[in-house]
């Protein structure tokens, strides 16, 4: 085809990714709205590999060419996971969608990635050269800006299969469907043994990253509710004092209000 | 080079042109589909929805590339068969339809509803319909459409 | 139910379902050029020169140089460009169009054209604004003697925004020159024979050099009541200079940012109350224009007249100015300056009445207008005025009474409810004697010797049903069956000027010519032949008439009436608001078909909710607007209110076909008024003066209050 390839092997498409400047295309929801002039896309839905989703001992694999209505149906996937894609869009854009899509596009708007970065997924990226698993922390550099080498591929998202039930999660958008966020927080928590295991707290579109403290997490991390509890405002203040949001269509300050709302709520959700 | 070869409304189709061209502009400006509408080519509006192998796309957001060896249906292919039929009638019956500019997309989104959950609450109706913005109806008449088709046209879908 | 109002399938619901009809830009391209508008970039500045690439054969860059009439398109007044005189006065002014066979080699070309400026200071702030395009004043009454003895003075200012069309089908026009010279222009429109006018001037040649015809048009909603005469005027000057048909069709980008939105509004309202009673208001409504006058004196006029509302104001001063900005020039859009001053006097009444300790309800029907009362221009009501009636049914299906009373205790936790209510009226057609004097609508029925009928007649079908309410009244009064009569898109070649597509005015107005026309007819009835009846506007003989220099008369032959009540739910945490239910009775008289009128009803009303609340556009410290999109420019999906209610009440109109009033506009002008209210309930029950009162609003209240 002209302009594209839309090989049918995983090994295929990393020899094209590797020999020609291409744009991995999964879904197109973002690509064709910025509609790039004289672009040629490498297509990535013929692969099985980046289609299915697996489970190991660790970890629930998403391929990245996995769309979001097929996530919905899939039971293996963490109901946290499901709950932010459900609210992706509308039916259409969530049949094109896909979780490398979103990653890909570099946005810190986008509602699975905020997802991949409360539950410390990772991810496995692909070359002629082999594979690195990267943290998805590590991954998003920054507003379009991705550790992706101009050779690598995005081939699946690595969910941790526990730990992501004890969860708060929220969408803010302009309106009930076909809304962008205006700020996400997911939120995970876990304690063991009457002590604090996990506080995970991310914030999405609100700054050029998705935005995750972890060493204000700390603060809370082997303590105790009562302990908690009584940290809880010099944690609250170190959040507010950390995150500097980026300017947009719907002010900071407003989103900033929002973040702190959500960042109560998640912890006197669980008990603090 | 080869063409994209895919099945258009039943017929075997070869595109010649670029991978990277819309689907809702190859629909639109080759095969003369116009019941395919641009409303915004942003898959903010879903005027341009299609079914591919029977699943819901905005066609604006969807390259060529993409649509290789997939069936597309668009309102040309769908006003042909039994359940446009019973979603027509159902639609005029309770006057759905104002300007019309969203209503082949608006169709096609509750046949893929449909297709997927044949007793649809009022809730799956509206959650199916929601990529499908009209500014004309309140959507109250669409969702009445779409309950009454799926009565009507019970044991179709 | 009337049997006239019984339902039928509209007649062009099948090609609409089927994606059979064809709009503007279903016509085939083949031999159709693209034409492409270079749209300038700056608020405000001298254009001293534009950088045109060489231009491969076959392609066009035309210009003001090429209009061969008058450069000034024909609305109200003549001051809007087809192309840009030596200024642009907004960011998007059209200065030139590209046109060529190939639409990516259009675009090219256009996008390489180089425009330098000369920059000037743009004008954007209404409130330094100094340049005025319509300066209206009137009243009644001693005012300042009721101010001097009034026991307290309120005094508040309102502001709403802007609002966008926001119809699926952007603006489209094609012109295709016809061999005789006639030039033939068709499109999504309103109104054929603005159009018609506006190209004759412009191709400076008389009515049989020109004919418009109205496609199949996927929306109006009022944008395109005049829009489409500029961009009309546009595609036939390009046409005429390539000598090829010439299509232009926005994207919706270019839709949003360039096209007439309803005006952004700032009122004051000065409020004096004596023993309880209001017993003045002096209003001062200023509108935010844009760049052209398009038509702000007749929005502006509407807006002021509705100004004091559905009270009995004993004295009133109403002051109205449209004034000059560098920003893209506002226009009709449904309701037509109403919704802003009855979302400003709606709450008005609401913060007097609670200072006063007492609910907004009652305090509004002790102020309420009834029939033989005068109206704010002196005329009179005629006729019954429902709206206690209609409060009884609102109440009954909201319990609207027993919410407001609850809601208004105080309230904790995340989430806070409130409930409001609007009532108002739409007053039907035409403001003051447009009808009479300007318009002077004729319409024509021509039955075929096999016994159909064909209504001839300009209003367009733009879905709100009038290709197939035209005919149920014709059909009605011949005893024929639906499918004998039928009314196809206006070309004004075949059919007389029977108005625009404006002013909720085609049923009531038209709708009442065609009847008579069709009782004519019975009446000549004769087998076998061919044969024609024509009708004229006449005016009602009870009308006070009406004069526009001291706006005194009836403004409106009668009204449309409405009571809406709209229940929130207020997320703390997030300033989201959910909509529990919005509740509206509507009175438009006779329904001519029960489903198309509540589709009227439900769709103007989600519209007034989307401008009450999430649809918000605004412009920059330079004067581009910010929300340009689908994405940005957030209109109401089909999860957003999906407890929307509708209920009709009949109160006929002896001179409206069967009863029928005019209804297209109505439901859209009191959401704001009902929103704001249940949101100052919801928030404890502060005082609020904009709208659309958003999340971001919300939150900032709740921080400020400390809710």
């Amino acid at each position: 085809m002209v302009n594209g390839y839309a090989p049918d092997s995983l090994r295929e498409a990393l020899e094209l990714r590797a020999k020609y400047d291409v744009v991995p295309y999964a879904g197109g929801t973002d690509l064709m709205v910025e509609n790039r002039p004289g672009v040629t896309y490498l297509f990535l839905h013929k692969i099985p590999e980046l289609r299915r989703i697996t489970v190991d001992e660790n970890y629930v694999r998403i391929g990245a060419a996995v769309t979001f209505t097929e996530a919905l149906s899939d039971e293996r996937v963490p109901q946290l996971m499901k709950e932010a894609v459900s609210r992706i869009a509308a039916p259409a854009i969530r049949n094109a969608g896909t979780f490398g899509g979103n990653l890909g596009n570099g946005s810190a708007k986008a509602d699975s990635v905020l997802i991949e970065f409360v539950a410390d997924a990772r991810l496995r990226l692909v070359s002629l050269n082999g594979e690195r698993i990267v943290a998805v922390e590590d991954f998003y550099l920054g507003r379009k800006k991705l550790d992706l080498h101009s050779d690598e591929l995005i081939a699946e998202i690595l969910l941790p299969r526990t730990g992501l039930e004890r969860y708060s999660y929220q969408k803010v958008g302009g309106r009930n469907a076909l809304a962008i966020s205006r700020v996400s927080f997911a939120g995970v928590f876990s304690m063991e043994n009457g002590r604090i295991t996990n506080v995970a707290a991310a914030f999405g579109a609100v700054a050029d990253t998705v935005l995750r403290y972890r060493d204000i997490e700390q603060m809370l991390i082997g303590k105790t509710f009562e302990e908690a509890k009584a940290l809880k405002a010099d944690y609250l203040k170190a959040y507010a004092q950390r995150m500097v949001l980026t300017r947009g269509r719907v002010s900071a300050e407003y989103r900033k209000n929002v973040c702190m709302n959500l960042l109560n709520d998640f912890l006197t959700k669980f008990g603090i | 080079m080869d063409g994209i070869r895919f099945t258009l409304n039943g017929r075997e189709v070869v595109y010649d042109g670029s991978a990277a061209d819309r689907l809702l502009d190859v629909l639109r400006d080759i095969y003369r589909c116009t019941s395919v509408k641009c409303g915004c080519k942003e898959g903010e509006c879903g005027a341009c929805s299609v079914l591919m192998d029977g699943v819901l796309y905005n066609s604006c957001c969807v390259a060529m590339g993409a649509v290789e060896g997939a069936s597309v249906v668009t309102m040309e292919g769908f006003r042909e068969t039994e359940r446009f039929h019973v979603l027509e009638k159902a639609f005029g019956e309770v006057s759905a339809v104002q300007c019309g500019f969203c209503i082949p997309g608006m169709v096609l989104a509750a046949e893929a509803l449909l297709s997927r959950n044949p007793h649809p609450t009022e809730d799956d109706i509206r959650e199916g319909l929601s990529g499908n913005l009209c500014r004309c109806t309140g959507y109250n008449a669409i969702v009445n459409a779409v309950s009454i088709a799926a009565k009507e046209g019970d044991g179709l879908w | 139910m009337d049997r006239i109002s019984e339902s039928v399938v509209k007649k062009d619901h099948l090609p609409k379902v089927s994606g059979r009809s064809v709009y503007v830009a279903d016509y085939p391209t083949e031999g159709v050029l693209f034409g492409k508008l270079l749209h300038g970039k700056v608020a405000r500045a001298k254009v001293l020169d534009v950088d045109v690439p060489e231009l491969p054969e076959g392609y066009f860059y035309v210009d003001a140089r090429d209009v061969p009439g008058d450069n000034n398109v024909n609305i109200v007044l003549d001051d809007t460009p087809v192309f840009c005189r030596e200024t642009v006065e907004y960011i998007g002014e059209p200065i030139a169009m590209l046109c060529g066979p190939d639409e990516k080699t259009v675009e090219r070309l256009r996008d390489a054209c180089v425009v330098h400026y000369e920059e000037q200071e743009p004008v954007l702030d209404i409130r330094t604004a100094d340049h005025v395009f319509f300066d209206y004043h009137f009243g009644h009454g001693d005012v300042d003697k009721a101010f001097a003895e009034a026991d307290k003075v309120y005094d508040e200012e309102f502001e709403t925004g802007y609002q966008e069309q926001a119809y699926l089908e952007p603006q489209g026009m094609m012109a295709v020159p016809e061999e005789g010279g006639r030039m033939f222009v068709h499109g999504s429109a309103q109104c054929a024979y603005y159009v018609h006018g506006a190209v004759m001037r412009v191709l400076g040649c008389g009515p049989a050099g020109v004919h418009i015809l109205q496609d199949v048009t996927g929306g109006g909603f009022g944008g395109k009541e005049a829009f489409p005469s500029i961009l009309g005027c546009q595609v036939a000057v390009a046409a005429h200079k390539c000598g090829k048909p010439v299509r232009c069709v926005f994207d919706r980008r270019e839709d949003m940012e360039y096209t007439s939105k309803r005006h952004p509004s700032l009122c004051r309202y000065r409020v004096a109350v004596k023993d309880g009673r209001v017993t003045a208001m002096d209003i001062d409504v200023k509108f935010n224009a844009g760049a052209y006058s398009t038509l702000s004196a007749v929005v502006l006029q509407r807006g002021i007249i509705a100004s004091p509302g559905i009270y009995n104001v004993p004295n009133l001063r109403v002051h109205g100015s449209a004034v000059k900005t560098n920003t893209s020039p506002c226009g009709a859009y449904r309701g037509f300056g109403a919704p802003q001053t009855f979302f400003a006097v709606e709450m008005m009444m609401d913060h007097i009445a609670r200072d006063l300790g007492v609910d907004s309800l009652p305090f509004k029907e002790a102020h309420l207008v009834k029939q033989g009362d005068a109206t704010s221009t002196c005329g009179k009501y005629h006729f019954p005025v429902p709206i206690p009636a209609m409060i009884a049914e609102v109440d009954a299906e909201c319990d609207y009474r027993a919410k407001r009373e609850r809601y208004a205790r105080p309230q904790t936790g995340r989430y806070r409810r409130g409930i409001g209510m609007s009532m108002y009226f739409h007053g039907a057609g035409f403001t003051g004697s447009g009808e009479r004097d300007l318009i002077k609508a004729v319409a024509k029925l021509r039955k075929y010797a096999d016994g159909t009928v064909e209504i001839l007649a300009s209003n367009g079908e733009i879905g709100q049903g009038v290709r197939t309410t035209f005919p149920k009244i014709v059909a009605n009064e011949l005893n024929l069956p639906l499918e004998k009569v039928y009314y196809d898109h206006p070309d004004t070649a075949r059919v007389p000027d029977s108005g625009p597509t404006v002013a909720s005015r085609s049923l009531m107005v038209v709708g009442e010519l065609l009847r008579r026309a069709a009782i004519k007819l019975r009446e000549q009835w004769i087998d076998g032949v061919e044969q024609e009846v024509e009708e004229r506007f006449r005016e009602p003989d009870f009308m006070i008439p009406f004069y526009i220099d001291k706006f005194q008369g009836d403004a409106y032959p009668t009204y449309a009436w409405a009571v809406n009540a709209i229940e929130v739910e207020v997320d703390t945490y997030t300033g989201i608001t959910k909509i529990l239910g919005a509740y509206g009775s509507f009175d438009v008289g006779t329904p001519i078909d029960y489903n198309v009128v509540l589709g009227q009803m439900e769709g103007g009303f989600l519209q007034g909710i989307g401008y009450a609340s999430i649809e918000k556009m605004d412009y920059d410290a330079k004067g581009r607007i910010r929300n340009n999109s689908f994405s940005d420019y957030l209109i109401p999906t089909t999860k957003d209110v999906p407890n929307l209610k509708c209920m009709l009440h009949v109160e006929k109109y002896p001179d409206g076909p069967y009863g029928a009033k005019g209804a297209g506009e109505l439901p859209l002008v009191g959401a704001p008024g009902a929103y704001v209210e249940a949101m100052e309930q919801a928030l404890g029950g502060v005082r609020l003066h904009h709208a659309p009162f958003t999340a971001e609003d919300t939150l900032a209240v709740i921080a400020k209050e400390g809710l």
